[in-house]
């Protein structure tokens, strides 16, 4: 179901292209710059890595369609649901390969000034980005299936405008309805686990782990149908 | 030149059953979990990985973070309403957890007729005559405080600046080391140092 070809040939894509490289170079060095200024934010600044897992996956299939890279990469014996998932995975192990590095690096920062970050606290950073990654990367997939070129990104960012809207507009209308909505919205937008909620003393958060896990598997497999509907023959294009 | 996909007919496209039978499941799961959230809610904990009074000096020097105290007394009203709407919030609890020795100082007078020594010592060091209060204590710069609960997001904001402005101290000290720093910076980190162990 996984070609690495596939994998090594988006990562590779992503590598030729200058903007997303200076996008990608600034969000990995700033935070870095950031900690060895100020090592007492601990790994603070590296926040989550939403902004590295955007740049890396964004038009990851729309970019294929426009492009005509889709139409000569399925005369190859590779099936579109291979396709949309070594995409999904690619972008997802690439952003979260660049986090980890990253990671790797404060800690190493932190470390030579005298103040290395809790184990714990790494690792629970390493997971919870891991998880967004493969989230992230799924609706970005779906997205992507959507609209051509970089398409995706507007409907990331006008679904998450609109939840946030929602959000906002429950509170001066009352309106717990909404509210929830608004929230349920941007969980589908941005689906995302905090490891560390599992150590609550009240269990596992059972509603966020099936919501992230659905939200996963329903986008994956309505980016394979959307795909798999796509006319690429060059008569349907003539 | 053939069209590919019209060569290969539908061989390049499956439909993804089990994913999808997958998905529907999960929509149903997670409408099923919803409701029973919302008819059995979870009880909001507190996700803050707070540490015992005595070894947040010690933390604070192996990690170079500021201390934070809260102080907080169970009959506090909006002392519950601010481990309920930040402390219980994972990702405001996630950012004190990293940014902060988290250490929580709870007032036993009303309950115990007395405090444990430790919060009795903290409560007077740091003039705490009223809960919820917030303190922030790193080398290098005054503790920082901030009385009662302003709400959720103010609170969040205060935090976020109180942890900027004892990482500029903290640098200027270099962290890990508190009582590194020139003369001027750290005229006051040996005091602080004090007030942390």
């Amino acid at each position: 179901m996984i070609h690495s070809t596939l994998i090594q040939a988006l990562l590779r894509q992503r590598a030729a292209s200058p903007v997303r490289m200076a996008l990608l170079l600034f969000m990995f060095f700033a935070p870095i710059l950031i900690t060895a200024s100020a090592p007492g934010l601990g790994l603070g600044p590296l926040g989550n890595g939403y902004g590295i897992v955007i740049v890396i996956a964004a038009g990851m299939i729309g970019q294929d369609v426009s492009s005509g890279v889709l139409q000569l990469l399925l005369a190859r014996p590779i099936r579109r649901d291979t396709y949309v998932l070594s995409r999904w995975l690619g972008a997802a192990l690439g952003g979260f390969g660049l986090i980890a590095v990253q990671a790797g690096l404060c800690t190493l920062v932190l470390w030579m000034r005298g103040a290395p970050p809790d184990t714990r606290d790494l690792a629970l950073l390493l997971g919870d980005n891991l998880l967004l990654a493969l989230g992230l990367c799924a609706v970005l997939a779906l997205c992507s299936s959507l609209l051509g070129g970089l398409g995706d990104l507007a409907i990331l960012f006008l679904a998450t405008l609109a939840a946030k809207l929602m959000e906002g507009a429950s509170q001066l209308a009352h309106s717990p309805i909404l509210g929830r909505v608004g929230t349920e919205l941007e969980n589908v937008c941005i689906p995302q686990i905090h490891l560390f909620e599992f150590m609550s003393p009240s269990g596992p958060p059972w509603f966020a782990i099936v919501s992230y896990v659905s939200t996963v598997v329903l986008c994956l497999a309505l980016a394979i149908v959307v795909v798999n509907r796509k006319e690429l023959s060059y008569a349907a294009a003539g | 030149m053939p069209p590919p996909d019209d060569a290969r007919g539908q061989g390049t496209r499956q439909t993804p059953t089990v994913l999808l039978a997958l998905a529907a499941l999960l929509l149903v799961a997670r409408v099923v979990v919803g409701v029973m959230d919302a008819r059995h809610p979870r009880e909001k904990a507190d996700l803050v990985a707070w540490q015992p009074i005595a070894e947040a000096g010690s933390r604070a020097a192996q990690t170079g973070r500021p201390v934070l105290y809260e102080f907080s007394a169970a009959w506090c009203g909006p002392c519950q309403a601010m481990k309920r709407e930040v402390f219980a919030d994972p990702d405001a609890a996630a950012e004190i957890s990293r940014s902060f020795v988290p250490v929580q100082v709870v007032d036993r007078q009303r309950e115990d007729g007395h405090n444990p020594p430790d919060v009795q010592e903290l409560e007077e060091r740091y003039h705490i005559d009223g809960f919820p209060m917030l303190v922030v204590v790193a080398p290098g710069i005054e503790p920082q405080t901030l009385n009662g609960y302003p709400g959720a997001d103010e609170t969040r904001r205060w935090l976020q600046g109180a942890m900027m402005r004892a990482s500029v101290g903290g640098a200027r000290l270099q962290p890990g080391s508190p009582l590194g720093g020139d003369g001027a910076n750290g005229a006051n980190a040996p005091d602080t140092l004090r007030r942390l162990r």
